[in-house]
């Protein structure tokens, strides 16, 4: 009667073998998955990281450029190149002993000029790259997924 | 059937033994020593690049924002040996966009890459942008034409040239302020440094600081790169207009006197602010290797700092502010000029050699009496005398901040080299050794009616992380009262208006002295040559400015009244219109309204 029963209710030969092999496809797939992830992340990162050092180059020209363009400003409105465009455009030096003052209401003349803001109080700098950035998958899942919840922003 | 399933079952465990062996060998190689120790090896040598960031070096402006020195964009141009296709081509470019050697470039062109010692050569720096971008527009043009040549046809080609792009120091208005800037020799990239001026005074704070980091290759690693500040930039007190203004005067002074150097300076005497300081000769900071044919002969860079000279009569208006100050005489004791006096064993004269008779302090200013500015300085005594010197700083450097301020110490009594005569010659401004800067300062505690010697200073502001720091006026002294100096500058004030002064600008009082100080020699003093110097300053009751001129040894005539007191006349008449002083009496309805 058991040997009946058992009979009744073991499963095939086949479907075992099946099962069994469709278990281990899926691990393999599964792994394959992570790993695809995971170059899939490293090459974004590379690719970041590549880009982040074309910026850095391209930061370091844009300054020099920006030098640059500020002396060759300063050059074109040089007291003697404005001297020597006012001379060719026919103006003459004043006689200073037939000078009027004339007085314009309103007009407060030249004000002292701030090239740059006076120090006041200073914001904290955010770090550059994000510490989300910089996590590798086992800690985004050991700290993001199952954990404290600490890492990252 | 089961034949069937026992081949299946081999080909299965063959599969999985190529399968085993393979991650066998991936684990084998991944754990291998000497592999690791080549990963190692590899990591060291090519993980990383070591890189120098130079920060920028600070630029400098005037007190209204004109740059007077910042930095342009150059490059460095150069060829990586392992890369050149064609040598002739690199050689022909190079020498006709470049004006180089063509013999001199192909042979480098040529060198053999050895790698590690020699693979990149540099050919040129300091090529300007305009430059590069024709070559680059060469070498976008050749690769274009590479790629339609056919089989083994020769092509021109400007591989292996590159360039690098660096900053070099550049001062936009050329020689203007050149004594006050200095100039930084930006040829000598690693060891560059300032010379003179505020250049090298505040070399550190413009330099900033240069940072060595290491930069991995491998861009999954990514770093913060350290962000490196730029050097501290500086606000001078200077204006620009005021500069080119009173360069341009002392230069035609200059030519019309026959002097042989000139030197101007503008101040603001109630907080020592140096507007302009005009001095000859002057260069160009961006051609920095001709300081040599320019200062020739042990020429100063700034006379104004670096430069001694016995300033003759302008010395009395330290002299009359000790004695008034001290009691010693008021404005209305009277004096008899008999024409000398004797003092220390030796006969004081006056510059004409006349007796001008009864005269009041006033008088004595106006006519600028040598007789009796000796018997004020002998009545207030050497102990008086030298302690109001010294409480105006001569004999002592004013710490301006410009590089190159030299002194001539003060003799006084007891030292070896001071005689009792000297109480007398130093009086007048003889016998005595002063730098013009060294006079405006201490005059300036006259004109500015407070008494109050300030620290001459060029430097504004600077510019540090962004934020600009300003920095206050410092006072260095108080040689003598409020009072005395407004009863001084009143007194200077009416003689010149006596004298009818060349020195006079219609609208303003303005008050002054004229020196013709005489010039030492191997014999005593040169009978021909003087020195000429004038200092005055305006408007008297609310002083705006202090101008000193001193011309040195002119040809034309030897006396300051009529050499430097018209150059004054010339530099205030544009000064109050570019500091928009309005005349007094509209300045005066104005204040009332």
């Amino acid at each position: 009667m058991t040997h009946l029963f058992t009979q009744a209710y073991q499963q095939a030969p086949w479907r075992l073998q099946i099962q069994r092999i469709g278990g281990f496809l899926v691990a393999l797939v599964a792994v394959v998955i992570v790993a695809g992830v995971y170059l899939s992340i490293s090459a974004q990162t590379a690719t970041a990281g590549l880009e982040i050092q074309t910026l850095e180059r391209e930061r370091e020209s844009l300054n020099r450029m920006i030098a640059d363009r500020r002396a060759k400003l300063a050059e074109l409105t040089s007291a003697g190149v404005m001297s020597q465009r006012a001379a060719e455009l026919g103006f003459v030096r004043p006689d200073m002993s037939t000078a009027i003052y004339m007085v314009i209401p309103g007009y407060q003349g030249r004000q002292p000029v701030m090239i740059a803001p006076p120090p006041t109080s200073d914001n904290l700098p955010s770090p550059i790259i994000k510490q989300s950035y910089r996590q590798s998958l086992w800690e985004w899942f050991f700290e993001g997924v199952l954990g404290s919840g600490t890492g990252g922003y | 059937m089961s034949r069937l399933f026992t081949r299946i079952r081999i080909i299965g465990f063959f599969f999985a033994l190529m399968g085993a062996l393979i991650l066998f060998q991936m684990v084998r190689i991944q754990t291998n020593v000497n592999a690791q120790k080549m990963s190692e090896s590899i990591e060291e040598q090519y993980g990383t690049i070591v890189r120098t960031i130079y920060p920028e070096r600070g630029n400098i402006y005037d007190r209204w924002g004109h740059l007077l020195a910042g930095n342009k964009d150059v490059y460095e141009i150069g060829i990586a040996l392992n890369e050149v296709e064609n040598p002739d081509t690199l050689a022909t470019v190079l020498s006709s966009v470049l004006e180089l050697n063509y013999g001199e470039v192909y042979e480098k062109a040529n060198l053999e890459y050895i790698e590690g010692v020699q693979s990149y050569i540099v050919v040129a720096d300091f090529v300007s942008a305009d430059k590069v971008n024709e070559l680059s527009a060469l070498y976008e043009q050749y690769e274009k034409d590479r790629a339609k040549a056919k089989g083994n046809q020769t092509v021109q080609s400007l591989r292996g040239l590159h360039y690098v792009g660096h900053l070099q120091r550049s001062y936009p208005e050329n020689s203007l302020a050149s004594n006050i800037l200095g100039f930084y020799n930006y040829k000598d990239r690693e060891g560059a440094t300032g010379f003179y001026g505020v250049e090298e005074k505040y070399n550190d704070l413009l330099a900033g600081n240069p940072v060595k980091i290491t930069l991995p290759r491998d861009p999954t690693l990514i770093e913060d790169v350290p962000n490196v500040p730029p050097g501290s930039s500086l606000v001078l007190t200077i204006d620009r207009e005021i500069q080119a203004m009173a360069e341009r005067k002392i230069d035609e002074a200059v030519e019309n006197t026959g002097a042989q150097s000139g030197t101007a300076i503008i101040m603001d005497p109630n907080n020592g602010e140096i507007l302009a300081m005009a001095v000859t000769p002057r260069m160009n900071p961006n051609e920095y290797w001709d300081y040599g044919n320019v200062f020739t002969d042990n020429t100063p860079f700034n006379r104004a700092l670096s430069e001694t000279y016995e300033p003759g009569s302008v010395f009395k208006v330290l002299t009359m502010a000790a004695a008034l100050d001290s009691g010693t005489v008021t404005p209305d004791t009277s004096f008899v000029d008999t024409g000398s006096i004797y003092v220390g064993g030796y006969y004081i004269y006056n510059w004409d050699r006349g007796a001008w008779g009864p005269q009041d302090m006033t008088g004595c200013m106006q006519h600028s009496l040598n007789v009796c500015l000796s018997w004020i300085a002998t009545e207030m005594g050497p102990t008086k005398f030298y302690s109001y010197m010294q409480a105006f700083g001569i004999g002592r450097r004013t710490n301006i901040d410009l590089a190159g301020e030299q002194i001539w110490p003060l003799s006084l009594p007891g030292d070896k080299d001071w005689y009792e005569v000297n109480l007398a010659t130093n009086s007048f401004g003889q016998g005595v050794a002063t730098t013009p800067i060294q006079m405006a300062m201490a005059i300036s505690a006259v004109a500015n009616n407070q008494g109050i010697m300030y620290a001459p200073h060029v430097l504004q502001a600077y510019i540090q992380d962004g934020k600009q720091y300003n920095t206050p006026p410092v006072a260095v002294g108080a040689p003598i009262s409020a009072e005395t100096a407004k009863t001084l500058s009143e007194m200077l004030a009416v003689s010149l208006e006596s004298e009818s002064s060349v020195a006079l600008v219609p609208g303003y009082r303005l008050a002054g002295k004229t020196g013709t100080g005489e010039i030492p020699s191997a014999g005593g003093y040169e009978t021909d040559l003087t020195n000429t110097s004038f200092v005055g300053w305006g408007p008297v009751d609310d002083p705006k400015f202090l101008v000193y001129i001193w011309l040195e040894k002119p040809t034309s005539d030897r006396w300051g009244s009529t050499v430097a007191a018209p150059v004054f006349s010339d530099i205030v008449k544009e000064l109050v219109a570019l500091l928009n002083l309005p005349p007094d009496e509209t300045r005066k309805q104005l204040s009332g309204q």
